[in-house]
């Protein structure tokens, strides 16, 4: 059979028996080639953030993947099947036909003693985007983002030209233990950066379907939320929490210096 | 007890055999013993791969991760005594060169070698969802198209594992020349073939229960939604009374007509002390059916006390199957002049035994800190909270 084995012998038994181990040596090489032919293809496409969410939401704990519907009391559970990307969700479609238009009159809302303007579109990712009369966006840190961050270590901020996926890294931001990749609320090209303010990034929309991103009435429902998932998030590093009310503090993270930083804000924006 | 196992296996290495109490009478050991007690309880990884991917039990996903790292502990473990064990490690590709296709060893060789890749290809895509791994483009895409092809991992696994589990029972049940062993049964394959599948395979979700509320206890944590441990315990259960019956009935078919057959009444191997007959009784009713009625009592299955003492009976019951297989089929005489052998194992055996246990212990560990071994854990790690009320005047002060 091989060089130097000058005893085998080839029969019926030698046959079946090689035969179903090399056919099972086959499969796993198979298996193997596969995966690394279709991760070439995924790289050379430039799928890595569109995988990276998908994967990573499956991971978010169910809680954390509540659908934006039942923040708003619209459902009484529903967990996002569409990885928040609502463009793609026909419930939401439905939903958005029979809704009322809100009777938003404010201009800003305040959760907490925190400012969240009306007139720009939020993310769950803790991003805002304000929309500009040239048709561009104003992307930037939603104010609980900010403060959570307070004045980061290191900003990465994309070129301009980057083109940006909806849900995939927009930037990142450096602060003590924590490496944290802002999600892109938007598809579309960066046009221009800067560093003020946690990062922000003037972006020029693919299209101007902002579907996915959170408006007036649902800013905040989701806001309560999030506020509870900070708590929950505190807790579990034993920090004291909300005991008696009160409103987050500018620079969160300054005032749990044992805190495991990374682990918080892993949480906060969506990186299981 | 890693240390103390890479010395003694390195003096075993170096010296040879002589520091073992083996001899060419008794040629398997604690370490044989160790190989098929741990590729049986390592049995979880493929049954659980099995249940989950090809018969879409959706309910083990919770923990087929942790089966993974346990399947891959266990089988390179076993790897790693055999290694020592076969004396020239360095001739351990003989066997696929010169394969002698007639011989069950030649099919446990192979199969468990093809088996420990598949669970390290299995491993790989739990090592890649590490988070600081992941930000590696190339190794995030490579996990999720690796992972998209895990059934097909999972099939051949249960493929590879069926037959070395069963040729692993297969070897004892061929031995002519131990009566207390052989079997009779279907075309090549003796019953003990099939009783080695069937008793790894209720073995298997066991060692998973008993292994995840062992963690769950140390860590302190609850890592599986509640009705995850009795899932695995029922499992178990309906596999062990299935086992335990076949078991029973071979027995009979062995003690009536097998033995007798070959010259020599059932009864007359259990005269030799310590092997009485107290050891089949504990092997089939005490750690067989007992634990077997338990796991399948919905009442006592829902009691953690209940639940975890008899998945530890199953555990302990194959174990000692294995051990009754190995020790004792070599220990009995098998010619009328033969006397009746004893073996104890040398310090030399223990270290390596206890270093392929630590070193099973550290991999687990070091998974359990770095790896998602339980996905549910996320999710149960904090009480939902009651839902937070802004303050009255929250931002006006």
């Amino acid at each position: 059979m091989f060089p130097w084995n000058y005893g085998f012998h080839w029969g019926a038994v030698s046959i079946v028996f090689l035969g179903a181990f090399y056919c099972v040596l086959t499969v796993i090489s198979t298996t193997l080639i596969l995966a690394l032919r279709r991760t070439y293809r995924s790289a050379a496409q430039g799928r890595a953030d569109r995988i990276r969410w998908r994967s990573e939401f499956q991971e978010l704990a169910a809680r954390d993947r509540l659908c934006r519907h039942m923040l708003s009391g619209e459902f009484p559970y529903r967990e996002c099947r569409n990885a928040f990307d609502c463009r793609r969700c026909e419930a939401h479609a439905r939903i958005l036909e029979k809704r009322r238009p809100a009777a938003v009159a404010e201009t800003e809302e305040e959760v907490f003693g925190m400012a969240f303007p009306l007139d720009r579109l939020y993310h769950r990712g803790h991003t805002s985007v304000l929309p500009q009369p040239d048709g561009t966006a104003l992307v930037e840190l939603d104010e609980l983002g900010r403060r959570l961050i307070g004045v980061p270590d290191q900003i990465a901020l994309p070129q301009p030209g980057t083109r940006l996926r909806a849900n995939g890294t927009g930037w990142r931001i450096r602060k003590r233990e924590a490496d944290i990749r802002v999600l892109a609320p938007v598809d579309g090209e960066v046009v221009d950066v800067s560093p003020a303010r946690g990062g922000c990034l003037l972006v020029r929309p693919a299209e101007a379907a902002f579907d996915h991103l959170l408006t007036k009435s649902e800013v905040r429902p989701w806001l309560l939320r999030e506020m509870e998932r900070l708590q929950l998030a505190l807790t579990a590093q034993g920090a004291p929490t909300l005991a008696d009310g009160g409103v987050p503090v500018d620079d969160i993270l300054a005032s749990y210096p044992s805190a495991d930083w990374d682990a918080v804000c892993s949480r906060m924006f969506l990186q299981p | 007890m890693l240390m103390f196992g890479l010395y003694s296996a390195g003096l075993c290495l170096v010296k040879g055999l002589n520091q073992t109490n083996m001899d060419n009478r008794f040629a398997f050991g604690l370490w044989i013993f160790l190989d098929l007690t741990v590729i049986a309880l390592g049995a979880g990884a493929f049954f659980t791969g099995f249940l989950l991917y090809i018969l879409k039990v959706k309910e083990l996903g919770a923990v087929i991760n942790s089966a993974v790292v346990i399947g891959l502990v266990c089988y390179s473990g076993a790897v790693a005594a055999l290694l020592v064990d076969v004396g020239q490690p360095l001739r351990f590709w003989f066997t696929f060169w010169y394969p002698n296709v007639h011989s069950m060893l030649t099919e446990v060789t192979f199969c468990i070698t093809c088996y420990l890749t598949v669970l390290l290809i299995e491993y790989v895509p739990i090592v890649l969802r590490n988070r600081r791994l992941r930000q590696v483009p190339s190794f995030l895409i490579f996990e999720f198209e690796l992972h998209k092809l895990v059934y097909v991992l999972a099939g051949v696994g249960t493929f590879l594992s069926f037959f070395h589990q069963g040729s692993l029972g297969g070897l004892f049940g061929v031995l002519r020349g131990h009566p207390f062993a052989f079997r009779e049964g279907l075309a090549v394959w003796p019953s003990t073939f099939f009783l080695f599948v069937l008793s790894a395979a209720a073995a298997g979700p066991s060692f998973i229960l008993l292994t995840t509320w062992l963690v769950s206890k140390i860590s302190n944590r609850q890592l599986v939604r509640p009705e995850v441990l009795p899932l695995l315990g029922r499992i178990s259960g309906m596999l062990m009374i299935a086992y335990v019956l076949a078991k029973t009935v071979d027995t009979l078919i062995w003690i009536n007509h097998t033995s007798p057959g070959a010259g020599v009444p059932a009864w007359q191997y259990y005269s030799w002390k310590p092997f009485g007959t107290w050891i089949l009784f504990a092997e089939i009713v005490a750690f067989g059916l007992i634990p077997a009625l338990v796991l399948l009592t919905p009442r006592l299955r829902l009691r953690s006390n209940w639940l975890v003492s008899a998945a530890a009976l199953t555990c302990i019951g194959i174990a000692l199957n294995r051990f009754v297989m190995t020790l004792q089929t070599l220990a009995l005489p098998t010619l009328s002049f033969d006397p009746f052998l004893s073996y104890f194992p040398s310090w030399q055996e223990t270290g390596t035994f206890l270093g392929v246990v630590g070193f099973g212990v550290l991999v687990y560990s070091f998974s359990f800190r770095y790896l998602n071994l339980f996905p549910q854990e996320r999710d149960l790690e904090q009480p939902e909270a009651a839902p937070v009320r802004e303050p009255a005047l929250a931002g006006r002060y």
